[in-house]
């Protein structure tokens, strides 16, 4: 049991469909932070609870990945370079998924942190041309506790399949370091992994179910093999930490026009299946940064042949989603508007 | 189980209260301004689940937009492309309701969180505390319209001893002319409580004071309705056709033979009767019409005078040079005259304590009424009055006003009401409960102006009527305008579409302000009614009366031209006896004084003869005396000369 729950209460997962009772009694003492810390105070010795609710961590500055480029092969052209899409705007896209998180600081055992995070993911399905929810969303809270510093016994006792531990060794072995500060960085990484996990979970659903239909996928695709090979599935990026492009290719991108494109490359970081990729521009760029208004695109790996049309009509369709705005979100100009109501609709849910 | 319509959601910044809550709905929900909900608490409170009613206040709709640039941006400030975007944005519908019954009643705690459902039928009774007066042994229910949400129809009623009394009584409308539909509301409750009210309550009649055009003057004949307003009466259990027992009384015109109404056509005067009062009546409401200016205590002393000891008694005085019997203005001049003339010839200027100035200064005065009031107040002393001691349940007096003259309008006011309460008083009147009806109150109750005798019998009514079965109906465009105490007392208030500048006025205040712009477009038939029972106003629509409008009326009816004396006496004496022809009249009454002629009418419509022109005919014998002596033979003084050529 892993606290994942639909919206409307059911066991999220085929697996916890029968979960005993005396789970579900622990899944609901950890629905709020509040509970979770009440009923951690009442089982666990030692513990201090958090006052005032804290900041969520992933508010916080910690060390992330420092932006960069990266070459990438040419799947449509030899040369990467700006394709004008053609044709007008058409809104195809039935639905949008996005998953949300939150890490606070929940209270600590002597120096080391434990940390409740919630992780949520829902499909926005738009029905003449209202969003709605498609089936339920995937809601979970867990408590995430640096087991290898702390009494493991009592707080799996309190907390069972509730409880992620943050200080798992290494393939080589080693465990993370004592240190408080790195401890909650590996658990807001444990949050965001649980994030995606349920926003996998659902997108595979989606896929198996609806492969018709196409669905924006926030983020990249390539996690899931089964979404990376979905025709429906298309991953929208809005982060440009890593940029495709090297040399003249980096200029080319970022000196997009609106409603153009880049050629398609072929992507496949670490451990994620490879993927088509493009980017393109959403708005005018005219008193603003080089990255306004660009996403980078992705979609199944599909015949060399099919891939300009097949770029060309995404984009169209990603083109047709400017409007509405995405406001007050700042990244309203690389956000869509569906992607905006996802958040929202967790947002409303979760917290 | 119906499924919800909304769900009830409240905030730190905008709580519930246990006089109002908010709740959302979806988009296509059928909830607007008026619509009575039902909320279903979640968690018993001991041992009950709480259940509030509440009647929609408020309307709010917004969407997730921070700021309409952000639109306006998201278009390239195109309206147009607005139709292009695929998504609509997110879309609230969020209400505010006034709770209008917590059940159970105690503890009275904020409305909790809960589920929202559209009223049904018996919701909205229980909502309303209808359910304590509709109960099959006690119905005192008086349907007062159709109360419509969701595809439902719910007949709303007034409690019968809160619109006539003894618990509250009184009732008030107000609206813009025209659209408010004054008039029709009334005409249409008048039918619905003549339809309801309980037997076991006693009796009721209305007297309707009918002060401008021809509204009321056709509530005996029937009306055009569409099917709609069938159903209505259907549903309400009234039945759909016009008043039974109508009877009209007017004032004459100056001529003294043609009724001053709009409703003078020959076909509809059988049920018209002329109003003329003589110097007795008129004397005991004299301070309606004589100016506080100028009638100061020493003239009220010498009509006071009159009033007890001439008027109607054998009266002499050394000063006076015959015997006197004031019956009639003509009497009262007559008796001035020889009092002033004795006065002169003695070389008094004193009589009695009254100075010769007060005496002509009454005199003027006095005999300045019959001429002001010229139609209603008869030189004869005459009298043809309402049916005091004898109404009928269920009748209809109206009094047609709406041609005469202010004052005569002031006097018959005044005077009718007065007659009302004297016989409730008595319990003599013929009915235990009468409804007046007066519309114009911005006219004679005004908030400012001066204390006329009118409103202060207003605000009498108003104040001490449900006690003895005496109810107001009013009606005015301007409620702001009318005296606090008259309005403050009607127990139940209606209001028709009403005129913006009124509605900022801070008699409106406590409505919302999605109410007041209800209000402001309300469409005809439509009403928000506040009533003792109901804690928060609610809106129904009523049927069409089912009387002819004034309108139809004037155009099927028109009024009778003014006509010479013999054709008025022919139309006067025809609604008794058809068959009578304006040769006959013209024969009768040739050689005779119009005062003759009028006299000899008047004695005939008083008491009303099956054989009216025998009788009209009789009194010129009566009245006027023997018939002209025959020729007597004379003989010349002397024999003319036969040879006279000047002789005849």
């Amino acid at each position: 049991m892993d606290g994942v729950r639909s919206a409307d209460g059911s066991a999220g997962k085929q697996k916890n469909s029968a979960a005993p009772k005396a789970e579900i009694g622990v899944f609901e003492t950890v629905r709020s932070l509040h509970a979770a810390q009440r009923h951690l105070v009442r089982l666990v010795p030692n513990v201090r609870t958090a006052t005032g609710g804290g900041s969520p961590l992933e508010r916080l500055e910690r060390d992330m990945e420092l932006p960069h480029v990266i070459d990438a092969e040419g799947a449509e052209d030899a040369t990467l370079r700006a394709r004008p899409v053609p044709g007008a705007p058409i809104p195809a896209i039935r639905a949008f998924l996005d998953g949300t998180q939150r890490s606070q600081v929940l209270g600590w055992i002597g120096a080391f942190p434990l940390v409740y995070g919630t992780s949520g993911a829902v499909v926005r399905e738009r029905i003449d041309r209202r969003l709605g929810t498609w089936r339920a969303p995937l809601v979970q809270h867990r408590i995430y506790a640096p087991l290898a510093y702390v009494a493991r016994e009592e707080l799996e006792g309190a907390l069972g399949g509730m409880l992620e531990d943050t200080t798992r060794p290494a393939p080589d072995g080693t465990i993370a370091a004592p240190h408080p500060t790195l401890l909650l960085e590996r658990a807001t990484l444990a949050v965001s992994r649980d994030r995606e996990r349920l926003e996998l979970t659902l997108a595979e659903r989606w896929c198996a179910e609806r492969g018709d239909d196409p669905i924006m996928i926030d983020g990249g695709i390539g996690s899931s093999e089964a979404v990376a090979q979905a025709a429906c599935a298309i991953g929208v990026v809005k982060s440009h930490r890593s940029l495709y492009a090297e040399g003249d290719a980096l200029g080319v991108v970022l000196a997009l026009g609106k409603g153009e494109r880049s050629s398609v490359i072929r992507i496949a970081p670490r451990a994620r299946s490879e993927v088509l990729s493009w980017y393109l521009r959403l708005r005018d760029t005219e008193g603003r940064d080089a990255l306004w208004g660009l996403v980078r695109v992705e979609m199944c790996v599909i015949d060399d042949a099919k891939i300009t049309a097949r770029a060309d009509e995404i984009s169209r369709w990603l083109l047709a989603e400017s409007s509405p705005l995405a406001a007050p979100d700042p990244r309203w100009d690389r956000m869509a508007y569906g992607i905006r109501s996802a958040e929202e609709f967790l947002r409303a849910t979760t917290n | 189980m119906t499924a919800p319509l909304g769900l009830v959601v409240a905030t730190e910044r905008t709580p519930n209260t246990p006089h109002q809550f908010q709740f959302w709905t979806a988009i296509d929900s059928p909830v607007g301004i008026g619509t009575i909900v039902r909320v279903d608490g979640r968690q018993p409170v001991d041992g009950h689940i709480p259940h509030v009613y509440g009647v929609v206040t408020e309307g709010f709709s917004y969407t997730d937009l921070a700021s309409p640039l952000f639109d306006v941006l998201g278009h390239d400030g195109d309206p147009g492309q607005a139709a292009f975007s695929p998504t609509e944005r997110a879309e609230v519908r969020l209400y505010v309701a006034a709770v209008l019954r917590h059940v159970p009643e105690e503890p009275l705690q904020p409305v909790p969180m809960g589920e929202v459902f559209l009223a049904t039928e018996v919701d909205v009774a229980v909502a309303l505390r209808m359910d304590s007066y509709l109960r099959e042994d006690a119905n005192t229910g008086i349907p007062v319209g159709i109360y419509r949400s969701g595809g439902m129809d719910s007949a709303i009623y007034l409690d019968a001893e809160f619109l006539v009394g003894p618990e509250a009584a009184h009732l008030n409308i107000t609206g813009v002319s025209g659209l408010a539909t004054k008039t029709s509301a009334v005409e249409w409750l008048m039918a619905s409580l003549f339809a309801h009210f309980p037997k076991s309550k006693g009796s009721v009649a209305a007297v309707c004071f009918n002060v401008k055009g021809p509204d009321l003057c056709f509530l005996d004949l029937p009306a055009e309705l569409e099917e709609t307003d069938r159903a209505m009466y259907e549903t309400l259990g009234v039945p759909c056709a016009p008043f039974q027992n109508v009877r009209y009384f007017a004032p004459y015109k100056a001529d003294n033979v043609s009724l001053n109404t709009l409703r003078s056509n020959e076909e509809l005067l059988a049920n018209v009767q002329p109003l003329t009062w003589g110097l007795k009546e008129v004397l005991q409401f004299a301070e309606v019409l004589l100016n506080r200016d100028d009638v100061d205590a020493k003239a009220d002393a010498l009509i006071d005078f009159i009033k007890e000891r001439v008027l109607d008694r054998d009266f002499e005085d050394r000063v006076l040079k015959q015997k006197h019997r004031v019956r009639s203005f003509a009497d009262l001049e007559g008796w001035f005259k020889d009092l002033l003339s004795g006065l002169e010839d003695q070389g008094s200027e004193h009589w009695r304590t009254h100075h010769v100035a007060t005496i002509r200064k009454v005199r003027n005065r006095l005999s300045n009424i019959s001429t002001r009031c010229a139609g209603l107040v008869t030189n004869d002393g005459h009298t043809s009055d309402l049916p005091f001691g004898d109404f009928a349940d269920r009748a209809v007096y109206v009094v047609d006003v709406a041609l005469a003259e202010e004052d005569a309008q002031d006097l018959i006011f005044a005077r009718v009401v007065s007659k009302l309460r004297e016989h409730l008083e008595r319990r003599d009147l013929g009915v235990t409960h009468v409804v007046v009806f007066v519309d114009e109150l911005n006219k004679y109750a005004p908030a400012d102006g001066p204390d006329t005798y009118v409103r202060k019998m207003l605000l009498d009514i108003a104040e001490r009527g449900r006690y003895l079965g005496l109810v107001l109906f009013s009606a005015q465009q301007f409620r702001s305008q009318v005296h606090r105490r008259v309005v403050g007392n009607a127990g139940t208030s209606l209001y028709g579409r009403m005129d913006g500048d009124e509605l900022s006025t801070p008699g409106y205040a406590v409505l919302s302000a999605a109410t007041r712009t209800k209000l402001a477009t309300l469409s005809k038939g439509q009403l928000m009614v506040r009533h003792p029972h109901f804690t928060q106003p609610i809106f129904v629509s009523f049927p069409r009366p089912a009387v002819m409008r004034g309108r139809d009326g004037m155009e099927r009816y028109p009024q009778a031209a003014d006509v010479p004396l013999d054709v008025g006496v022919l139309r006067q004496l025809r609604r008794f006896e058809p068959a009578l022809t304006l040769a006959w009249v013209q024969d009768v009454i040739g050689l005779y004084e119009e005062e003759d002629v009028l006299r000899a009418l008047h004695a005939t419509l008083a008491h009303a003869p099956e054989k009216a022109g025998a009788y009209f005919k009789a009194q010129f014998r009566k009245i006027v005396g023997a018939a002209p002596a025959p020729a007597v033979a004379r003989t010349p003084l002397r024999a003319l000369p036969d040879d006279d050529p000047y002789a005849i």
